[in-house]
């Protein structure tokens, strides 16, 4: 969020809805991808409640994820993990079905206001899924130019924002004399931060990781856990894993859920040495799960 | 909830903190022989506690290993992890332990063949044994148990120690004017030093007990203070 918009959002709060997320934003801006100095955004989650029709899949949840901290979200499978971060972007309710209740705060705006563009939402918060997933026809420059494009970018600047975007991703000098080539043509790792470098284009202010490493091999998962600990400075993030060990090397604080609820949300190192909750202590000691 | 699938970990990990907790009962046998070897003036048995020591460190050895090899392979978090870092420290006095087993029996040698007793000190540091040995222990069944009382109660039993240990200064202070007498006296001085530091050890396992029961270190006696004069 640039100066200009924390004013507006001071001073008049419904028009905020529409600056930020509203349907009337949509051009392309002339501003870079962030820059190191950019604070990442609170995103605060209030007795939030997902449905798929009759199944109750996150029952009257709140957390709060602090702006430039990576959260790591645990619990085992169909705890409600993937459904939490899909209702923070709204990808949840692309499932036929499937509706939340509840808040997700931005900052002070209400990604699920009447008044908000859904696209402008998924712009403003990123997602990197399970499985690297390039256009599978586009080149590498193309597949991070791509959203670009459709916010009316070109020329100059478009190269420049593509770089820029490689770069943040870790990405560029390995690719830098191949743009032109296909990008489902690179190693699972570097399709995966090609996927990250199309998120981080749409300028987010918030990146949602659902097992970005599941499908990669050990060093390709370290090179996406350094790119997460280099990101965190600029974006707020937050990690879906089911590597406990992940989740203790890249997040500052670690949430488990369990059975839709949120257990327990503490800083990391509490939780793997000293959780608070029995059931935490039964998860990651490996009791269940 | 499904049940654990970690069941060879959890069995390894048992089996580590039997064989660390296997190891206090070494030192409890071993620093019963320095005693009796003192008590006899028996420099074979004293010799026997010197070369014995090399079971102790094996045992530290294996543990350690077996530490080292677990956190490298299981990644063990939560209570699991407090009891593998406890396991570390306990194992690291169960050595010491030993040593100091073996600084007692070096110097029964060299007290020569029928060395001038004090039986008052003689009599002071057996009873600094005894209760060293009951301490050890009291810190063996208090980690097995998870017994944060029994643990905290060690330090009541090293204070009797430790005035034992004032007491063996004071009788080896008034030990008399024969040069003899006074060497042997000065050489017990190291006796009831290392036997002190024993129960300063077995303390030390008592604080790891009340560490993986509330997963907060904290030293039961804060040693940068002095203590008071009784």
């Amino acid at each position: 969020m640039n100066p200009q918009e924390a004013k507006e959002m001071t001073s008049e709060p419904p028009a905020t809805t529409r600056g930020r997320f509203g349907r009337e934003q949509g051009a392309a801006t002339a501003t870079p991808v962030a820059g190191p100095q950019q604070a990442g955004h609170r995103v605060t989650v209030g007795e939030l409640n997902a449905y798929y029709g009759e199944q109750h899949a996150i029952k009257d949840l709140s957390i709060d994820f602090e702006p430039n901290r990576v959260t790591a979200l645990i619990g085992p499978s169909g705890c409600g993990k993937s459904t939490l971060v899909r209702c923070i972007n709204r990808m949840h309710e692309e499932i036929p079905g499937a509706y939340a209740t509840g808040k997700v705060m931005v900052d002070d705006t209400d990604v699920y206001d009447s008044r908000v563009d859904v696209v402008a939402v998924r712009r403003a918060v990123g997602m990197v899924f399970q499985k690297p997933n390039p256009f599978p026809t586009m080149s590498i420059y193309d597949n991070v130019a791509a959203g670009l494009r459709l916010r009316g970018a070109k020329g100059s600047h478009l190269k420049e924002r593509v770089e820029a975007s490689l770069r943040s991703a870790g990405l560029w000098d390995e690719v830098k004399d191949r743009l032109a080539k296909a990008g489902i043509g690179l190693s699972g790792g570097q399709q995966q931060r090609l996927c990250i470098a199309r998120t981080l284009a749409a300028e987010p202010e918030v990146i949602l990781m659902d097992e970005p490493c599941s499908a990669l091999d050990p060093i390709a998962t370290l090179k996406i856990e350094e790119l997460i600990d280099e990101l965190k400075t600029k974006y707020t993030i937050v990690i879906v894993t089911h590597n406990m060990q992940q989740a203790a090397r890249v997040a500052d604080t670690t949430a488990f859920m369990l059975s839709g609820e949120l257990v327990e949300h503490a800083d990391t190192e509490k939780m793997f040495t000293n959780p608070d909750d029995d059931r935490t202590e039964q998860y990651v000691t490996g009791k269940f799960g | 909830m499904p049940e654990t699938t970690r069941h060879a970990f959890q069995e390894e990990l048992t089996e580590l903190e039997s064989q660390a907790l296997a190891g206090l009962d070494m030192v409890v046998t071993t620093l019963e022989r320095t005693m009796e070897a003192l008590q006899q003036q028996d420099v074979e048995l004293a010799l026997m506690v010197v070369q014995d020591d090399d079971r102790i460190d094996g045992r530290y050895l294996e543990v350690h290993q077996g530490i080292l090899s677990l956190l490298a392979r299981q990644a063990p978090v939560a209570t699991d992890l407090r009891l593998v870092a406890a396991l570390l420290d306990v194992i690291k006095h169960v050595e010491r332990m030993g040593d100091q087993c073996v600084n007692i029996a070096k110097t029964i040698p060299l007290t020569g063949h029928e060395p001038p007793v004090v039986p008052e000190l003689l009599g002071t540091l057996l009873e600094m044994g005894r209760h060293v040995a009951a301490m050890i222990e009291q810190a063996k069944r208090a980690f097995c148990t998870r017994n944060v009382e029994l643990a905290e109660d060690l330090v009541s039993r090293d204070d009797a120690v430790n005035r034992m240990h004032r007491e063996a200064f004071r009788i080896a202070l008034e030990a008399g004017e024969d040069v003899d007498t006074r060497e042997w006296a000065m050489m017990m001085l190291g006796v009831g030093r290392a036997l002190e530091r024993m129960g300063d050890n077995a303390v030390d396992i008592g604080e790891q007990t009340a560490f993986i029961v509330t997963g907060l270190f904290r030293e039961f006696t804060d040693a940068s203070r002095p203590a008071p004069v009784s």
